[in-house]
């Protein structure tokens, strides 16, 4: 998938981004939408317990609606969810949750007998510990969704990152330079990482900015797989950004 | 006692949650595509700026001398205008604007704007135009520092960060007055001259350099990380904001002024940080208001609020000794410790000398210089500033009045 290129193909000739493919999908819940789907949400459920607990919902109770809330969505026709903004799979899932709060929940809840239904292995376990290690903040739960939705997007694509480079064998590499992803000098002085690592200082500069690249065009493609069209990319890495900052 | 671990760029605390560690602005910041790497071998930068003798046979009326600084937004060179014989701050805009047909025509229109502030506390422009292929304004030449020196050396101490306040509002309400917002108040663009003066700098500059065409951010707002001070309304569209952005961005300003911090998420007021008068906590709070509409409407509102704090913190501290007059001018020496030197607001300066700002409001004619990186301990008149003997009980340059301190040397 091209990276931050300007395409002027409309939404159908878009390169097969998960989202895309379950818009373009829709109530033909194929195959590959509904794995497409269900890639999506084992990446950013996180951001959706944390919006349970935020809401006060205690973390047994989050966990349970975490689940049963996955189970609707990769249902068949759980698109046919209501949600006018569904331009982007962010928003889509926020207002998805939000509705299935007011209205399902409730429900499901009052007939729920022993164990909910579990269709993505999540790591519930760990994710009230993850959820305590939030900072207290005043912003809406909505904006601290967005900001969660960044940090979990940013996990996946140093998780990705990693893998890549395991693969080709420079872990070395990788856990040497990662601190350069966030900051190239300031960091990490070439000189030290050129002596630790055995390599010219000028190899550290290409290996450096090789790597830098490989992830700038890993968050693009990561966000891209969360929007209808190329041209919202950039649009949604500025509100991500924004929420990071703590607007 | 918990470590709070700094991310080595933005120097922002790392959150627990901070994904493998690393700063998740800063690793979204590195995603922009317009961000050059800085050290990479790969492309280029996007923008040099010119050396000084390619850029000298384009201002034959200048001699250029140095560069003092560059960024998204341009570079600046310290210039001698020799007709005039005086010293001129040469801004050249990068190239890659110029090739924007529309752009002549902004900046011509810009620049006439900005001619029209003509104010003490704004950096003035001189002349501006097309000179070879840069386009160029040629500004005030400001000898001193700037508000992120002074905050990075943290030697502001809260009288004179409210000093410097009043006059940066003196400086905003003027350009509002005229409508222009500058849209990028930051440390960086406040300048303070050797004299204490406020001096604002690149008003305008971010509406003529235009957000980036596949973003509503400024190059140097995404690259500098400038959205710390960017009013909410700016960040999401920065079509439609009024003057009232700029109040936004000098709460924030405030804040790290007082606090050495920007405020961030649920933030403590002023003074639960540092010790500063509780009545300044409304203030930087109402500046920061989220909603235009509950913020200070006016920059003038902002600096009577911190006047009144300002005039009557003075009488309520024992052991001024122009209690009664706080405007006489007055000589009131004490043996100092280097540190308290510096902590009155002395500027170190790579030559060694210690410049001390000298706030015209304050009562007190405490004037110190370092020279040669020995103390010395210099008299001046807080009235006109120049020189006076221990002993003299006139000014003999502007007649003031001196009365001694209570304690005396």
């Amino acid at each position: 998938m091209t990276s931050g290129a300007k395409s002027d193909k409309g939404p159908e000739d878009f390169p097969a981004t998960r989202w895309s493919l379950v818009l373009k999908a829709g109530k033909n819940d194929t195959t590959r939408a509904q794995a497409a789907l269900s890639s999506l949400c084992q990446t950013y459920w996180f951001p959706l317990y944390a919006h349970a607990r935020r809401r006060r919902y205690n973390p047994h109770d989050a966990e349970d609606l975490t689940q049963e809330f996955f189970a609707r969505l990769l249902e068949r026709h759980a698109l046919a969810w209501a949600d006018p903004e569904r331009g982007r799979f962010r928003s889509f899932l926020l207002a998805a949750m939000n509705n299935f709060l007011a209205t399902e929940w409730e429900k499901a809840r009052a007939q729920k007998r022993g164990a909910g239904r579990q269709v993505l292995s999540l790591d519930l376990a760990a994710a009230e510990e993850r959820f305590d290690l939030e900072p207290a903040d005043d912003a809406t739960p909505d904006k601290a969704f967005d900001k969660q939705w960044a940090l979990a997007l940013l996990d996946e694509v140093l998780n990705k990152l990693e893998s890549e480079y395991q693969r080709e064998g420079k872990q070395v590499l990788f856990a040497a330079l990662r601190p350069t992803l966030a900051g190239a000098r300031e960091s990490q002085p070439y000189a030290e990482l050129s002596a630790s690592l055995g390599m010219s200082q000028s190899a550290v500069k290409v290996a450096v900015h090789r790597l830098r690249r490989r992830c700038r065009d890993m968050v693009r493609q990561e966000i891209a797989h969360t929007v209808a069209s190329p041209g919202e990319i950039d649009s949604e890495m500025r509100h991500l950004f924004a929420a990071l900052a703590g607007s | 006692m918990e470590t709070i671990r700094l991310c080595p760029s933005c120097k922002k605390p790392l959150a627990p949650n901070a994904p493998k560690g690393l700063c998740p602005e800063c690793l979204m910041k590195g995603a922009f595509p317009s961000q050059a790497d800085p050290g990479a071998s790969g492309p280029p930068p996007r923008w040099t700026p010119p050396a000084l003798d390619q850029l000298q046979p384009h201002f034959p009326e200048l001699e250029i001398l140095e560069l003092l600084g560059a960024g998204g937004m341009g570079a600046v060179y310290k210039a001698l205008q020799k007709k005039l014989d005086r010293a001129v701050a040469l801004k050249i805009l990068p190239l890659e604007t110029a090739r924007d047909p529309a752009f002549a025509e902004r900046f011509a229109r810009e620049a006439k704007a900005l001619a029209r502030l003509n104010h003490p506390n704004i950096v003035a422009v001189y002349d501006f135009g097309q000179s070879g292929p840069y386009y160029y304004f040629i500004m005030e030449f400001v000898e001193g520092t700037n508000l992120r020196g002074l905050i990075q050396d943290k030697s502001l101490e809260p009288r004179q960060a409210l000093e410097l306040v009043i006059q940066i509002c003196t400086a905003l309400q003027f350009a509002h007055d005229e409508r222009i917002v500058h849209r990028d108040i930051k440390p960086e663009n406040i300048l303070i001259s050797k004299k204490g003066q406020v001096k604002i700098a690149d008003f305008g500059l971010a509406k003529l350099m235009g957000p980036r065409p596949d973003s509503g951010l400024t190059a140097s707002q995404m690259m500098m990380g400038t959205l710390n001070y960017m009013a909410p309304e700016q960040r999401e569209n920065s079509k439609n904001v009024d003057h009232r952005a700029d109040i936004y961005s000098l709460g924030v300003v405030f804040y790290e002024m007082l606090t050495g911090q920007v405020p961030m998420g649920r933030f403590d007021p002023p003074s639960k940080k540092v010790q500063v008068d509780v009545r300044l906590d409304e203030v930087v709070l109402r500046a920061l208001e989220r909603e235009p509409e509950r913020r200070y409407q006016q920059a003038s509102q902002i600096r009577s609020n911190v006047e009144t704090i300002a005039g009557t913190a003075g009488k309520s501290e024992p052991k001024s000794p122009a209690a009664g007059n706080p405007r006489a001018p007055v000589i009131y020496a004490k043996k100092k410790t280097r540190s308290e030197f510096l902590g009155i607001g002395a500027v170190v300066s790579a030559t060694g000398f210690a410049l001390v700002l000298i706030p015209h409001w304050w009562p007190l004619g405490i004037i110190l210089m370092l020279i040669g990186g020995r103390m010395s301990l210099v008299l001046v008149c807080s009235n006109c500033a120049k020189r006076i003997t221990r002993d003299a009980e006139l000014c003999p340059h502007c007649a003031a009045r001196f009365q001694e301190a209570p304690g005396g040397m």
